[in-house]
Order: structure tokens, then C-alpha cells, then sequence
């Protein structure tokens, strides 16, 4: 019983002739996008305890678990160097394998019987206790997390055991290639400053006692200088109960002196090989000091270093891989920390191609220091920050991490909301004036791992060189 | 109270609502909303919508691992999933990896056992990029001499850093498996020989191309901010054209039953400490004793409060280290062939291989004997759970989770029911589990210690 008439019986023939064919031929351009997505920004809730402690919380209600960061501001790895080298780094493997109260097993026992996970960890300006559960569980989560930071007992075979281990672990790192190259940038780039400091050596561990470890948490595992922010399948007022159940009786602490050395400046460019005989690649690290997190230009260097090597289809990849074929994964990093940072261009490369790759590497450095971007890679650029910052922080732990930034580097607090706003302001003279001041390849360190009677003919002719063993001893100059 | 997303469609929220009702459960179900069809040409499609926040995972999921690549050729399954990054009818080399990122997403591919996946996650705006791209690169990928000659010395670095220039070359999966399993389908390094990777041709890639990677052959996931019936106009529009191709051959993946102990020993060019791996052989998939397995693996080695972590590290304190799994690179769910369970463990200078085995044998057979505690098992359960969860979190987990139930089992709403085997396992069943597998027989032990320094100078692999 149809109504339709001949003529619109054709047309809907017609119409649906021409819906096959838009079907079947394949589409020559990219679709454009669709219409904004609302970006469900997270709902951030600060609040402080009596004690001095700054929680932040944040609800993500993607799974039935909830993720927590506690960090200790002041506990750098390099925290009390000149006494006690390592002593973070030992304090962190060891302050979860007994409390007061419980010993490891049992803490690693009630940990699995919440579906949990807790670890510490230290890098240059502090450490964090990281922890999950299933959010059911939360409250004796935050139980552990708190028993943790306040009653870390230190037992002597504990602690025996974690310095044997750690001793080995440096020892079995010294034969990967990757630890050895980001070891000796660390140092060639910081020098006499804190943030060179990778590992401490074996007699430094050896000379950690129980009671350093205890003074040392008691000076740095303090309330009124750490935050602690969870995120997750939380309500923010039952969770602020519960945490102030379990963290407000913690007693604050004075604040410790703060070592803050100038960031030495390098003045030549000086090559640091370790030499590794047997190595059948070269592990390449460029680079140099550059800025703090909270810097003003901050934003301007982290778009040059996507366009440059900090995403997929950056310029170091398609020349050096996509184009040349000399290495799988060549990246470039801007690290900006509390107090300074770092700028890295690295890859990993068969012997054959040392040279080469270090003329493509200066080559590409020194492109984004004199040429401006092109408006098309700066857009790119853009997007790129953009949506992946979206992806990150629909992630319990991105967002936790994320946040952990803003209040470990004392950032704006409108971090994340302003995110888009900064990033959409940038012009291509912004990013060449950035790549101009921090990608200096005139007085980088060039740090390359590798077999050196296999490369040395092509490294000399980049710059003055001192050869290192795996343990960090010179071996010429 | 586990529960998932508070923005699921209100459809959803009502059935959920009524189902509680009726069953007056106190725990919430799992439940991932999956719209699950195929195209004529045999693509399957899942969509699951998920709007906790603006992005979405595009994956395309083809069933062909590295176990079906061509013997002569090891290696090639995943040197191919670099081909497929050099440019298609509509995309030139590498621009793959331009629309994805300038339209503010990630892009990557991984090779396994019985799988190849690729996968962008973006603004859930973009979804329609997404699928052009994987669409056009199914439909019409540009293979050229040169780009896979450019590959070939990709790959062959990508070799190099992570396996021939490392100590311990990752012989935890590649001398394992080449020791413990004895059809070349399963046993072969799945990394590749450099000289095999370097002999692949044009006319290899063009053959593996037209056996493996249609549309029936394929799992096509949508997973994250979108409307599901928008998407599938979508699917339609850009997929449904693709022509579908004969199947390829089912592989040969038959194991022959281990009736012997296989112990292997090496040495290290590179290393500085000495490590062992072993591999027992597990039930398949399909096995009722299968989840008790999978618990057993936990219970064991899941984390550092099992038994053979507590014994190895803590207790006897001869290893630096454990780790291992079920499946050594991904999950219960993700693969189809036969598999093993490994163990790596550093162990300390002055102390050999056998003194750690006898203690692992040590902890199994108490476990025999004794059994579990309750709560000992109820705490694997929940363990399992919860690293269920971490897998769904993000949009790409969802995706790679749907898409392997809907390659491997043709039913991507398992994911809603997928803990309840493990929920019912007793402690009996798991003692029958390390009765029947965990035997000297059925097992292999790789020793491998630091070569003697005066050897060290010439590391092995490079041709």
C-alpha cells in the first residue's frame, strides 16, 4: 500500500543509487571533525588539615577503584647528600617493609586483600608514596598509606636486605645501555648540582644505619610539607572524612633547610662516552640545561619538543627513522622539574651510523634554532597537546599525576583549566625563540654509549671527548 | 559497592536499576555497555559507549600473530605491522601518523602470539579520522621496495635496543619458548632473526597482506565518548566496501604433551649478574581448569606477597627479583594458542639455579599438600578483580579487551560476565591445578650466567 508517487519513487531511487555509491567509493580526504565534545574537566577540591596537610581531590568515576599520590616535598633524591648519599632512595624501598605496627608481609597482605598497591618513590624534589584499591576499600587504603608515612619502622634485616639489593641492582644496571646513558647526562648536564645525583655508590649504602633512616623520615616525612591527592570513584565529603580519619592526628614537623645551588652554565661542547665493549649500537643523548617547571617559557618549549621529536610524526622521526632508517625510536624530552630541567635529544643507533646520526641530530636542533615552524606544524602541534591532555586526564593515574605537578612545582592552580588557553596563544617567533635559547647545541653535552674502538672515528669530530668505564671511572681524556 | 561509570546511558541505568531490584545483590555488576554485529563482508564491529570523558579508541584487531608467520621468515608478522604505517591509496608514507596526531590523538600497533592490533585514541569528535584511516590502509595499503627496505633497517634497530645490545637478550620469552614448545609455529623468535627480517620481500608483504588482513579477518572496536548509532553509519560508510577475501588457513598450533624436564644452560656476553627462567605449560583456555590456573598464577607470583616471592626474595633471599605471569605479554583473555606460565628471577652471585628451583618446588608442593587458605583465595579473587578494573579503565584497555572477546570468541559481552569462572574457583580445584602442571616434567629451566670476562668483548647477534 504505497502512497508514494512515480516521481518520488524515482527520486528515492535515485537517492538511494547515489547513498551506494557514497558507500562503496572510498573517501579521498580526512571526514572533518565533528562538533566539540564537552571536555568534563575534573572537579578539584582543595582543603587542608589542622596538621598542614594540603589534600586535593578529584572525582573520576571511570572504575570502582580510587588512586592516591602522597608526596613529601623535600625529599629529593639528593636530600642530605653531603651525610648521606642515597638515604631518599633507601628510605623509600625500605619504609614500606614495616611500620610500628606491621610487619612487610602483613603489609603486603592487607594491600592484596583490597585489590591494592603501594610503592614509593624518589626523583630530584621528592618522593611519593603511590598507591590504588578498589575504592570499596578506601578507608583502609588511606589507614596504610598514613601508618606508612608516619610509623616506617626500619627493621634491621629489612633493611640489610634492601641495601644488598640495591647494591646488585646498580650493579645489573651498569650493564644496560639505557641506564648508563641517562646516568652520565644526568651528571654531565647538572655538574656540581643536586639534580645530579643518580645512585649513590656501594660504601655510601653500606653506611646507611636504622637510625639515619629514622631521623630522615622523621625530618622529611612531614604533614605541613607534602600533599596528598586522590582521585577516582570517590564522594568528595565522604572521602575528606575518611581521610581525615586517617592522616589528622600525623604531627607536623619544621620545615627543612633548602639546598638550592646555582644550576652550574656549560661552556663548551664536550663529548662524555662510556665505553662499553661489545656494544653493537651507539646510545646517544644531546642536550643541555634548560628551565623550571613554572618558567614563563614553559609552554613555548614544550610545543617546540613535539614538533621537534616529542610526538610520533616529529621532525627527528621522519628524518632519522621514517627517512634514513638509523634507529627504531629517536625522541627528543624537555624534563623541567622544581628547580631546573633538562632538554634531551636521544637515540639508539647501529654502530655503522654514529656519525650520520649526530650530523642528522645537530642538524634538526639547530633547524628548529634558526627557522621558524611552519603554521601547519604549529597547529598540529596544538591539537596534538590538546587532545592528548584530554586522554591523560581520563585516567585516574594521569589525573592524579597531573595534579601531582601542579603542587610539587607550585604551579598556577588553574593549571588544567588554563591548559588550552596557553598552549592556543603560542606563535611560531614563541617557538623559535624558545628552540634558540634552550636547544644550545654550541655548548651541549653529547653523552653516547657505546663500543668505542668500533665508533670513535666518527664521534672525535664533534667535539673534545673523555672516556668513562660503566662504573663511572675516567678513563682518558 | 563496585560499580562502573555514573554517566551511562540512561537506557542502562534503568535496566541496571531494575536488575538490582529483582535481585537484591549488594555487589553491582560489571556492565560495559557492547553493540556487537558484522558487515557482510565479515568485519566484525563493536561499539561500546563511554562518555566519562571526550576521547574515544578507534583499534583494528587482525587475527594473525607472530605464531603463522612463514618459517624462513621469523619476524615478519611484526615487520609487516610497520608496512602498514608506509601509506595506503589516500595517506602517503608515515602520514598516518600526521592525521592522527594533528587531530590531538595517539597512534601505535603491537604484534603478539595470535594477534596484530592497531589503534588510535583521539577527541571522541574525531572518531570518523579514525576510521578512514584504518579503512583505507584495509582497504588499499601502498607497498613499495623502498619503504620496506627502510623498515627492514627499522625493525632491525628496533631488534638491536631492545633485544641483541641488552644483557639477558629477553631470553625469558625468546629461549624459553624456542626451549619449551616443539611446533616451529609456537617456538620460533617472534622478534625475528636479523638476517630473516632482512630477507623479507615485496612479494611477501603483498601475499601476507591479501591472506591476513581483510575484513573477515578482523575485529573493528569503537570504544569511549560517541553515539553508538552514529558510529555505526560510519562503519558502514567506510568499511562496508572493503571486499572480503578467502579465509586464510586455520595454523597448525598442536603441542605435543612435555613428558620430560628440559633444562638449558647459557651464558651472558652482556650481563653483569646470572638469572634463570622457567616455563611450565598451562591448560588451554577452554579447560575447567583453566581459572584455577589463572589464580594459581597469582597466588604464586602475582605480586609480592605470594608464596614464591616471599619465599626466593624474602625468605631464603636468593634472588634480586621475580616476575612473570600467565601469558607473557598480556592477560587470561588476549591470546589463543597454546601458552606457558614464566618465571624470571635475577639471582645472586654465589648461589645457583637449582637452589632456586628446589625452593619454588619447595612452595608448590606445600601448596600441594597443605592447600590454600580461604583467605588466600579470596584475596587472589579480589586481586584479579581489581586488575580487571585497571584493564578496562582507560578507553584503549576496553577496546583491546572487546576486541579480543569478539577475535577469539566471537562474544564481546563476555566482558560483563568474564570474573565469574574465576568468583567460583575452590581451594581444591586450585590444588588439583598445581597437581596436574606444576611438575618437573612439564616444565623448562633456563639458566643463564655472566660469560667469563675475557669474553665478554664480542657480543653475539649482530650479522
Amino acid at each position: 500500500m504505497s502512497r508514494s508517487k512515480p516521481s518520488s519513487h524515482l527520486l528515492a531511487t535515485l537517492l538511494l543509487l547515489l547513498a551506494s555509491i557514497a558507500v562503496y567509493a572510498q573517501q579521498k580526504t580526512p571526514p572533518p571533525p565533528g562538533a566539540d565534545r564537552p571536555l568534563n574537566l575534573p572537579r578539584i577540591t582543595e582543603r587542608k588539615l589542622s596538621n598542614g596537610l594540603t589534600v586535593i581531590m578529584a572525582p573520576l568515576p571511570n572504575v570502582p577503584k580510587v588512586t592516591a599520590i602522597l608526596t613529601f616535598r623535600a625529599a629529593g633524591t639528593a636530600a642530605d647528600r653531603e651525610k648521606h648519599p642515597g638515604i631518599a632512595q633507601i628510605a623509600a624501598a625500605v619504609a614500606n617493609e614495616g611500620t610500628d605496627t606491621l610487619n612487610s608481609k602483613q603489609i603486603k597482605e592487607e594491600l592484596r586483600s583490597i585489590g591494592g598497591s603501594l610503592g614509593l618513590g624518589s626523583d630530584a624534589d621528592s618522593t611519593s608514596i603511590s598507591a590504588s584499591a578498589l575504592s570499596e576499600f578506601s578507608p583502609r587504603l588511606f589507614a596504610l598509606m598514613s601508618d606508612v608515612a608516619q610509623h616506617a619502622s626500619f627493621p634491621e634485616d629489612e633493611l640489610k636486605l634492601a641495601k644488598g639489593n640495591t647494591i646488585q641492582r646498580i650493579q645489573a644496571g651498569r650493564a644496560d645501555p639505557g641506564f648508563l646513558v641517562s646516568e652520565r647526562f644526568q651528571k654531565a648536564v647538572f655538574g656540581n648540582h643536586p639534580y645530579a645525583f643518580v645512585v649513590p655508590d656501594e660504601k655510601s649504602i653500606n653506611a646507611l644505619m636504622r637510625a639515619d633512616l629514622k631521623a630522615f623520615v622523621a625530618t622529611y616525612y612531614v604533614p605541613n610539607i607534602a600533599h596528598l591527592i586522590v582521585v577516582g570513584d570517590i564522594d568528595t565529603e565522604k572521602t575528606f572524612a575518611e581521610i581525615e580519619k586517617a592522616f589528622g592526628s600525623w604531627k607536623s614537623g619544621a620545615t627543612p633547610a633548602e639546598d638550592n645551588p646555582a644550576v652550574p652554565k656549560r661552556e663548551k661542547r664536550q663529548i662524555y662516552f662510556v665505553n662499553r665493549p661489545g656494544s653493537i649500537q651507539s646510545a646517544i643523548y644531546i642536550g643541555n640545561v634548560s628551565i623550571p617547571r613554572k618558567d614563563k617559557d614553559y609552554f613555548s618549549l614544550r610545543t617546540a619538543d613535539t614538533i621537534l621529536g616529542g610526538s610520533f610524526y616529529s621532525r627527528m622521526t621522519r628524518n632519522i627513522r621514517e627517512d634514513k632508517g638509523y634507529t627504531y625510536s629517536p625522541f627528543t624530552a624537555s624534563n623541567t622539574q622544581a628547580k631546573s630541567g633538562s632538554y634531551v635529544a636521544g637515540a639508539f643507533v647501529r654502530n655503522e651510523v654514529t656519525g650520520p646520526t649526530l650530523l642528522e641530530m645537530f642538524y634538526e636542533l639547530d633547524r628548529m634554532r634558526v627557522l621558524p615552524v611552519t603554521d601547519e606544524e604549529l597547529k598540529a602541534a596544538k591539537e596534538f597537546s590538546n587532545g592528548n591532555f584530554s586522554i591523560e586526564l581520563a585516567s585516574q593515574a594521569g589525573l592524579a599525576g597531573r595534579i601531582n605537578t601542579i603542587y610539587t612545582y607550585e604551579l598556577s592552580k588553574d593549571f588544567i583549566s588554563d591548559f588550552r588557553a596557553k598552549v592556543n596563544a603560542l606563535t611560531p617567533a614563541d617557538i623559535e625563540k624558545a628552540a634558540a635559547k634552550y636547544f644550545d647545541t654550541y655548548h651541549a653535552a653529547i653523552v653516547i654509549v657505546g663500543d668505542w674502538e668500533k665508533v670513535k672515528d666518527q664521534v672525535t669530530p664533534f667535539g673534545e671527548v673523555t672516556i668513562y668505564d660503566a662504573e663511572g671511572n675516567v678513563i682518558s681524556k | 559497592m563496585p560499580k562502573l561509570a555514573k554517566r551511562l546511558p540512561q537506557f542502562f541505568v534503568a535496566l541496571m536499576t531494575l536488575a538490582l531490584g529483582l535481585s537484591g545483590l549488594q555487589a553491582k555488576p560489571l556492565n560495559v555497555p557492547v553493540v556487537y554485529y558484522k558487515l557482510p563482508n565479515g568485519l566484525k564491529v563493536v561499539i561500546s559507549e563511554d562518555h566519562v570523558a571526550p576521547v574515544v579508541t578507534v583499534a583494528v584487531y587482525y587475527n594473525v600473530g607472530f605464531r603463522v608467520e612463514p618459517k624462513g621468515r621469523t619476524g615478519f608478522a611484526h615487520l609487516f605491522e610497520h608496512m602498514m604505517f608506509q601509506g595506503s591509496a589516500n595517506v602517503k608514507k608515515f602520514e598516518h601518523a600526521k592525521f592522527v596526531e594533528a587531530n590531538g590523538g595517539n597512534t601505535n600497533g603491537h604484534t603478539d602470539f595470535d594477534y596484530t592490533n592497531y589503534y588510535e585514541t583521539l577527541p571522541s569528535n574525531r572518531v570518523e579520522t579514525a576510521l578512514w584511516l584504518e579503512s583505507d590502509r584495509m582497504r588499499s595499503l601502498d607497498i613499495s621496495e623502498e619503504n620496506l627496505k627502510n623498515q627492514q633497517n627499522v625493525v632491525s634497530e628496533e631488534i638491536r635496543v631492545n633485544v641483541l645490545n641488552q644483557p639477558y637478550q629477553l631470553f625469558e620469552w625468546i629461549d624459553l619458548w624456542q626451549n619449551a614448545f616443539t611446533n616451529w609455529n609456537n617456538s620460533h623468535n617472534g622478534y625475528g632473526e636479523l638476517a630473516e627480517v632482512n630477507a623479507a620481500t615485496i612479494d611477501d608483504v603483498r601475499s601476507f597482506f591479501k591472506t591476513y588482513y581483510a575484513p573477515n579477518n578482523a575485529v573493528l572496536t569503537i570504544a569511549g565518548d560517541v553515539d553508538a548509532n552514529e558510529v555505526k553509519k560510519m562503519v558502514e560508510k567506510h568499511f562496508a566496501g572493503i571486499p572480503a577475501q578467502a579465509s586464510p588457513p586455520a595454523p597448525n598450533l598442536a603441542e605435543p604433551p612435555q613428558t620430560k624436564e628440559k633444562k638449558v644452560a647459557q651464558t651472558d656476553k652482556l650481563a653483569n649478574l646470572p638469572a634463570l627462567a622457567t616455563g611450565y605449560h598451562i591448560p588451554p583456555q577452554s579447560s575447567p581448569d583453566f581459572p584455577a590456573m589463572a589464580l594459581l598464577v597469582q597466588i604464586l607470583q602475582g605480586d609480592d606477597s605470594a608464596r614464591w616471592f616471599q619465599r626466593l626474595v624474602k625468605d631464603k633471599e636468593l634472588t634480586l627479583d621475580l616476575t612473570g605471569g600467565l601469558n607473557y605479554f598480556g592477560n587470561e583473555f588476549d591470546y589463543s594458542g597454546p601458552m606457558i606460565m614464566t618465571t624470571r628471577a635475577t639471582y645472586k652471585p654465589g648461589h645457583t639455579a637449582d637452589e632456586v628451583v628446589k625452593e619454588m618446588d619447595g612452595v608448590i608442593a606445600e601448596l600441594i599438600q597443605k592447600g590454600v587458605t580461604e583467605k588466600e583465595l579470596s584475596d587472589a579473587k579480589v586481586r584479579f578483580r581489581s586488575s580487571f578494573y585497571n584493564q578496562v579503565e582507560s578507553s584503549f584497555g576496553k577496546a583491546h579487551l572487546l576486541s579480543c572477546l569478539a577475535l577469539f570468541r566471537d562474544d564481546p559481552n563476555q566482558i560483563n560476565h568474564l570474573m565469574d569462572p574465576f568468583d567460583k574457583v575452590t581451594g581444591e580445584q586450585i590444588k588439583t591445578a598445581a597437581r596436574k602442571y606444576l611438575v618437573a616434567e612439564n616444565r623448562t629451566v633456563i639458566d643463564r650466567v655472566p660469560a667469563a670476562k675475557d669474553q665478554k668483548a664480542d657480543a653475539k647477534g649482530d650479522n
